[in-house]
Formats: C-alpha cells, structure tokens, sequence
C-alpha cells in the first residue's frame, strides 16, 4: 500500500454503501458489519500509507510535495481536460487519521446507540457513504473530485440530521442545515469555474502554482477567494452561517459526534488550509479568515454560557472551536489549525459520544432534568470530565497544547490575541457548567437518575479509547515525540510542508492562559457548585443579555424575516410568472394550440384507403417533378 | 454467353414499362374491390421487371443482376398475392364487402 | 423497321391493352382475363430480352398459378357486379395523377443517357449460368426467398382458417 494507492481508501465504504443500500435488508444484522469491516480495512490501510510517507520524507526532506496519482476521465481536445486523482501530503494524512479513527469508534459505538433503531440499515449505509465521501474529499488532487465529494458529505449530513424523520423538528433542521451550507457551496462553485476558467485546469497543486506565478488576474484571484471562503464557511458553520450547527443537534449523537464536530465541519479549515497560498496572495484575505474566526469563537463562547440542552452547549463549543481553528489559519499558521483539528476531533467526538452515552441512559439531554449522575456512571463521567478539560484548555490535555500552539502564532497580532485571551475564561466557565450540570449535584429528575446506567461495551469501549487519545495526542507538539514517530523535524513539518513551521513554546503564554483557565474553571466551580442559586439571580439581573445570549443573538428571527418577506415575496412573484406565463401560456397552450389543430384537422379524414392513395401518389409525384427539374 | 442482336434501343423497353407501370397506378387508386386493387399491383410489379430485365441485358450482362432480381419478385410477388387475399378474405368475411371504400377503421 | 422491332411493337402493344384492361373493365373477371393477356405479353416482353426462362417463370408462376388465386379470391368475394360500383369516385383525380407520373416517367427516359448498345446488342445468359449464380452468388438471398414463401403460406392459413366461434355461426 503505497501514497499513490490512496484511491482504495473512499472505495471500500463506497463499496460498503452500494451493498447495503440494495441488498441492506436481506443481510444478517442489516449489514452493520459490512460498515464496520470497510471503515476497520480504512483504518488498517491508512497505517502503511503513513509509512510510506514518512519514509518519502526521510528521504527527500523539505522538498517533498506529496504523492499524486490521477487517471483521465474525459477530455474535450483544447478545451477541457477533467482528471480523477488523489494527492497525499501532510494534511491529507492528518485527516486520513482523523477521519478514519473516528468513523470506526463512532461505528462500534453506534452498534449499542442505534440499537433497535427503525432504520438501523439505512443509518449504516449512509454512514459509510459519508466516510466514502470524506476520504475522498481530503484525497482530491483536484476541485471536480473536491466538489463532488463537498456535496456528497452535505447530502449525508442532510440525510443524517433528518434521520429521525418522523420528529419535525428533526426534518426542520436537515433542511436548514442543507440550505444554509448550500449558501457557501454556491460560492465554492463560483470560486472553482472562475479559476479554471483563469488557468485552465481544475489541478489544485497547479491553480496554487499558476496563482503563485501571476497567471491568475488580480480581481478574479479576490473573488474567488472570497467565494472560496464562502464555501468554507458554510460547511464550517462560520458567522453568519452558524444558525444551522446548534439544530444539526437533532441528528442521533453518534452522527453529531462524526459529522458535526470531528469531520466534516473541518472540511472547511481543510478547504482554507489547502489553498492558504491563494488567500495570502490576496490583500486582506488573511484578515477576512481571521475576523470571520474571531466573531465565531467569541459569539459562540457566549451562546455557549447559557445553553441548557447538553448537545447544544456541546455544538456551541464545537463552533467555538471551529473560529479558533480559523483564526489560526488567518495568522498564517495551518500547522496550528491542522493540529488543532486533530486533537479537536478527538476530544469532541469523546465529549458527543459522552453525551450520547448520557442520553442514552436518561433519555433526556437537556441539563434540567440531569445531575448527579457521578455515581451511577462513573466511566461517561470521567471520560467526558476528560474531553471537557480538554475542550477547556486545562493543562497536559490535547486541547491545552494545540490552544496554545495558536495563542503562540498570535502573538504578532495583540487584537486578535487579546480577543481569544477573552474566550479562554468563558469556554472554561461552560465547559465546567455542563459538566458540573450534568454529572454533580443533586439529580433533578429522580426517575431519569433511577434508571441511569453505563451502556454496553460497544458504548464504553470508544469512550475510553478516545479518552486515552485525547490524554496523550497534544504531545505530538514536542518535536521529540514527532521524531519518534518517524516525522523528521516534528511533527509541525509534516502538518504544513510548504513554508516549514517549528511549534513553539512560549512560557508567558502558556502560564497566561493556565491562569486564565484556571480563572473560568474555578468560576464555574463557584457558581454552580458553591454557590448554585448564584447563576439564577445573575441571570435575573441581566436578563436583556440572557435572552440575547439564549436567543442566539436573534440571528435565526432576522434570517426567517428575510425569508419571509424578502425571499417569499421574490419566491411568490418567481411562482406567478411560472404560473400563468411559463406554464399556462407557454407550455399548456403550446399543447393546446397543438389539440386544436389536431381538432380541426381530424375531420378531414375520410378513413378510406384510396383516397390516402392518391395523396400519396400526388405526394411522390411532386417529390418527383422537384427532383427531376431540379436536375 | 452470346451476343444478339435485338436492334431495339433500350428506351423502348423502358416507356413500355413506364406505360404499363402508370396504368397499374390509376388502377390501385380507382378500383374499389380489393383483389381488382392486387391485380393493379401485379402490373406495378411486372413494370419494374421489364426495367430490371432491360437494364440486365443491355447494360450489366456479366452480372445480370436484373434476371435475378426479377425472379424474386415472382416469387414475393407468389407470396404478397397468398397473404393479400388471406387478408381480403378475412375483412370480407367480417365485414361483408371487399370494397376498399367501405372499410373506413382509418378514421377517428 | 425490323422483324424484331415489329415484333417488340405488337407485343407492346397487347401488353398496354391487357393493362388497360385490368383497370378498367367493368366485369372483375374480364379484368382477370385480362391480366392474363398482359403477363403474356411482358413474357414476351422477356423473350425479346433474351430470357427465355424467366419468361417461362413469368407463364407457369405469374399467367398460370397467381391468375388463377386471384379468380378464387374474386370467386370467393363475391357480392354482386354492379356496374357502376366498379370504379370509385376519385377517379378524375387518379387519372390526372397517373398521367402526370407517365409523362414524369417518360420525359425522364427520353432526356437521359443510357448506357448500352446502341444497335440494341444484348446478350443471352443461359440457363446454367443463371443457376450457378442463384445458388451460389445468391444462395442467401434464395433462402431468405423461400423463408418469407413459408412465412407467408403459414399467415394465410391463420388468416384464414375460422376460429371456433365463427365455425358455430355458420352451423
């Protein structure tokens, strides 16, 4: 198994869809260990690939730009050539592994989650297909495949929110989901078409190539930057595009845990990272990404602080994430971002398979009717303790070495730094809320706690195995550890090879931040633990910011009034002139007109055999004197 | 092979047939009983022949491909005459009449 | 003139009779007789071509075996012989028809070249030759022949035979 084999990777789920969408219902267990065995054969096959890259860059050093392999698919001499490949290079590695470690611990786990499910079949099938779509999606050598795959992952996670379809509010946020990141995908098309129409190639490593050479005209280069962006932001639920992340709550936890935290929500921090040469091309393109990043972390720290369903605050912390992941990349620092993504997507899918494993034994999640569940589940309690520390920055924890990593690349900008030092302390603050919430206290609802139990194996086993790996993976900032692993340089090289990026360590920073997290962890402490009637009456105090904070800023009431009355009203004019002009005139009344003919007409039929006879004769005989005086 | 001489140019083969070939056609289109309409035809069909023949001898004689030609359509036409009065019989049988102008199904 | 262009000429002119005939006499089976006399004349026709066998195909095949169906099939359709229901009513229209096609026809054949000879030397295929070639040259297209000859008896005898229902009709 070597770099340029990689295409074997989306095939095997992808295979695993097809048999399960057709044949699903007809195999033992409904095919669950068709899913698991292709995504396990994923996870297996990535080990060699991470091999042979690590012996590539033994070999060739700083110089090496990764592995491409592409077959032609179709070509329109001149004028288009579309290619299908796969191009392996640090990021790409780092999400192979992310990808397809926790597609397999979200598999196990949904073995006990799904359990019983009315579409337990479907809910594998369209698993695998996502997994099949995501590999692909971060194995693209160029945007067809990139794009394709894009919209796949969108389709699944469509599919995937609605899963419990027959809940409308289930059905209601698929659709919101789908249609808001569809905004972005628009944009990402734009953004595609517009450089290949400027380069003519659909080749990622040469439309960076041919930007970087001054081949790309400088407005257009702007646009679809912005457009490119655009898509980014969607997919990762940026501000303004955000609204749909909390609802995507709605989908079973597993797939929140998959999707919408460790997956595809970073596809647009991979899409950013990927292409980072262009947005430095462009003035102000780092800035963009970088403000976008601020006002997502912040907004959604404080969205975060007053949330009472344990997926939302959850969701919240993942979008919190999401803008921390970005304004790392808009100071230039990919590896940063990139490491953030690998030590998020761990303890995130540890947080949502957590609440998952809550849910599941309570059936509630909104923290109201929790508490107290320390002693009946001891394992969920401390494995989600763990992954939310992590979340939170306490130290040794993978989050608190790829937080800092960012905090060290801010330095050069005191806004931006000071701006995230905000956050610290409020992430903190929620993060100890939820669990303090969740796990401490007295229960709040007696029977829910009554029946309270630690799941099967198939549940503990990935929250443990997670736990374990969000413990150690924020190591592999030491370059030591990166060496040993078989990175030359650490692992920050192989993250981001062009323009190598040594991680730092700075001890001001760090100490700075512990105190600050230690500040929000021990303000969480005394309001609801101390003091727990205190949250109540601040709340009483300030209660216009309350209900800005819990009304999510009342972004989603300003987006359903521009629904209502600016897009409807279009929408309703848009179906009129379908109505009455496209359809009555244009369509019926072509066949209309066609039926009257056809009315009239049919009267001139005698029905009798020579008569037709004749007018054939007549016919041929005209046809016949054209020919012969023509000739 | 041997050469005759005939001293008839092949125009005259080719009128004759033309003639024969257009009274078959007024035939077809006024003859109302059926089989009256299939002996028209027959006068079609032996007017192509002529043609067929005529071009054989004067023009292609190595291949004669016309001679050929015409001894098939005898034989379709054998088999166009069984099948048409198969089926005259049949309408005459269900409808009582072998007149062409009194079947009118072709008609809405 | 020569014997042989006499000949062509009287022939011909039998030929357009018989035609003429067939379309328009008024008793169908005047019009069959006719018939007859016009495949004997483009036998003839045939002979002047110097085919003699396909002018005997012509006489046995086409004079002897298809007249004869088509009396059955006049026989067996018989109504009446009404006079003035022979003809149909368009029949101004067909003549104008047919003329124009016939002088179509014959301008064409005069206003072009042909080829061949032009004392009229043609030449004599014989028998054997013609039978090499239909069963070797032609050996396919001869099978295919004699397939649409099956498939055609095998129609007609469908066509025709009662189904049961009409058998109790008739009882």
């Amino acid at each position: 198994m070597n770099m340029s084999d990689a295409w074997v990777l989306p095939l095997l789920p992808a295979a695993a869809f097809v048999v399960l969408a057709l044949f699903g219902p007809y195999l033992p267990r409904k095919g669950d260990w068709l899913a698991i065995l292709a995504i396990g054969a994923v996870f297996v096959l990535t080990f060699p690939i991470i091999a042979d890259f690590t012996a590539a860059l033994a070999l060739e050093g700083e110089a090496f730009a990764g592995v491409a392999n592409s077959i032609q698919w179709m070509e329109v001499p001149g004028h288009l050539e579309l290619n299908f490949g796969v191009h392996v290079d640090g990021i790409t590695i780092v999400m192979l592994v992310v990808v397809s470690f926790v597609a397999l611990m979200v598999q196990v786990y949904s073995l006990g989650y799904m359990k019983g499910d009315a579409r337990y079949g479907w809910y594998y099938a369209v698993i695998s297909l996502f997994v099949a779509s995501m590999l692909a999606l971060v194995l693209a050598d160029n945007f067809l495949l990139l794009y394709f795959s894009w919209e796949l992952v969108g389709l699944c996670s469509y599919l995937l929110i609605g899963h419990y379809s027959h809940l409308r509010s289930a059905a209601e946020a698929s659709k919101k989901a789908f249609i808001t990141t569809r905004l972005g995908d628009v944009g990402l098309l734009i953004a595609i078409i517009l450089l290949w129409r400027e380069t003519g190639t659909l080749n990622i490593q040469d439309i960076i190539a041919a930007a970087q050479a001054g081949e790309v005209g400088r407005e257009i280069l702007t646009a679809s930057v912005v457009l490119l962006f655009l898509g980014a932001m969607g997919k990762s639920a940026q501000f303004p595009f955000h609204v749909w992340l909390p609802d995507a709550m709605e989908g079973p936890t597993p797939v929140s845990a998959l999707i919408h935290a460790a997956t595809m929500v970073v596809a647009g921090v991979y899409l950013v990272a990927r292409m980072l040469p262009l947005f430095e091309l462009v003035a102000g393109g780092m800035e963009m990404v970088l403000a976008i990043g601020l006002m997502t972390t912040f907004l959604s720290a404080t969205m975060g602080l007053v949330m009472t369903d344990i997926k939302r605050v959850i969701a919240y912390s993942t979008l919190n994430s999401l803008g921390l992941m970005f304004v790392a990349l808009g100071v230039g620092s990919p590896a940063a971002a990139m490491l953030y993504l690998f030590t998020h997507a761990f303890f995130k899918a540890l947080l949502f398979l957590g609440a998952g494993s809550v849910i599941h034994a309570t059936e509630r999640q909104d923290v109201s009717g929790l508490g107290g569940l320390w002693s009946k589940m001891p394992l969920t309690a401390i494995t989600f303790g763990i992954g939310a520390f992590s979340m939170a920055g306490l130290p040794f924890l993978a989050g608190f070495w790829a937080k800092d990593e960012i905090l060290v690349a801010l330095l050069e900008n005191k806004i931006a730094f000071a701006f995230v030092l905000l956050t610290l302390p409020l992430t903190a603050m929620y993060m100890m809320r939820v669990f303090v919430l969740t796990f401490l206290g007295e229960p709040k609802e007696p029977e829910a706690h009554e029946h309270a139990h630690e799941g099967p194996l198939t549940i503990t086993v990935p929250l443990v195995l997670l736990a374990v790996l969000t413990l150690v993976t924020g190591f592999v900032v030491f370059d030591q550890v990166g060496r040993a692993m078989g990175f030359p340089g650490g692992i920050g090289d192989v993250i981001y090879l062009h323009g190598p990026h040594a991680f730092d360590f700075n001890v001001a920073v760090t100490l700075g931040s512990i105190a600050l997290v230690a500040t929000g962890l021990g303000a969480g402490w005394y309001a609801w633990v101390i003091r727990p009637e205190l949250p109540a009456s601040i709340m009483a105090r300030l209660q216009p910011v309350h209900a800005l904070f819990a009304n999510e800023y009342y972004l989603n009431n300003v987006y359903q009034a521009i629904i209502d009355h600016v897009i409807l009203a279009g929408a309703r004019v848009v179906a009129w002139f379908d109505r009455n002009v496209v359809n009555d005139t244009g369509i019926d009344g072509a066949a209309y007109s066609t039926g009257f003919a056809a009315y009239v007409m049919k009267f001139q039929q005698t029905g009798k055999l020579p008569n037709y006879a004749l007018a054939m004769v007549i016919g041929i005989v005209a046809l016949a004197a054209v020919a012969f005086f023509k000739a | 092979m041997e050469a005759v001489s005939q001293q008839i140019p092949l125009e005259h083969f080719l009128v004759l047939s033309a003639i024969l070939f257009s009274i078959g056609v007024y035939g077809v289109l006024t003859r109302r009983n059926a089989v009256l309409i299939l002996m028209s035809v027959e006068l079609m069909l032996n007017a192509a022949s002529i043609n067929m023949v005529a071009f054989a001898a004067y023009a292609s004689p190595e291949a004669f491909t016309g001679i050929i030609f015409a001894i098939f359509i005898i034989t379709i036409a054998a088999a166009e005459v069984g099948l048409a009065l198969a089926i005259i019989l049949r309408i005459f049988r269900n409808r009582g009449t072998a007149n062409v102008d009194e079947v009118n199904a072709l008609k809405w | 003139m020569t014997v042989a262009q006499l000949i062509f000429y009287v022939i011909a002119a039998l030929a357009v009779a018989g035609g003429l005939g067939v379309v328009l006499a008024r008793n169908t089976v005047y019009a069959a007789l006719f018939l007859i006399l016009a495949l004997l004349a483009v036998a003839g026709i045939y002979i002047l071509l110097a085919s003699e066998f396909l002018a005997l195909v012509q006489v046995l095949i086409y004079a002897g075996a298809i007249t004869v169906l088509l009396l059955f099939g006049l026989m067996l359709t018989r109504v009446d012989d009404l006079e003035e229901s022979m003809v149909g009513a368009q029949w101004p229209l067909a003549a104008v028809a047919s003329a124009l096609l016939m002088g179509l026809l014959i301008t064409t054949v005069a206003t072009s070249d042909w080829p061949g000879d032009a004392d009229g030397m043609i030449t004599r295929i014989p028998f054997e030759t013609l039978g090499q070639a239909l069963f070797r040259q032609w050996a396919v297209p001869f099978e295919i022949a004699s397939l649409v000859l099956l498939i055609a008896l095998v129609g007609a005898i469908v066509l025709t035979h009662d189904e049961e229902g009409d058998v109790e009709e008739t009882k």
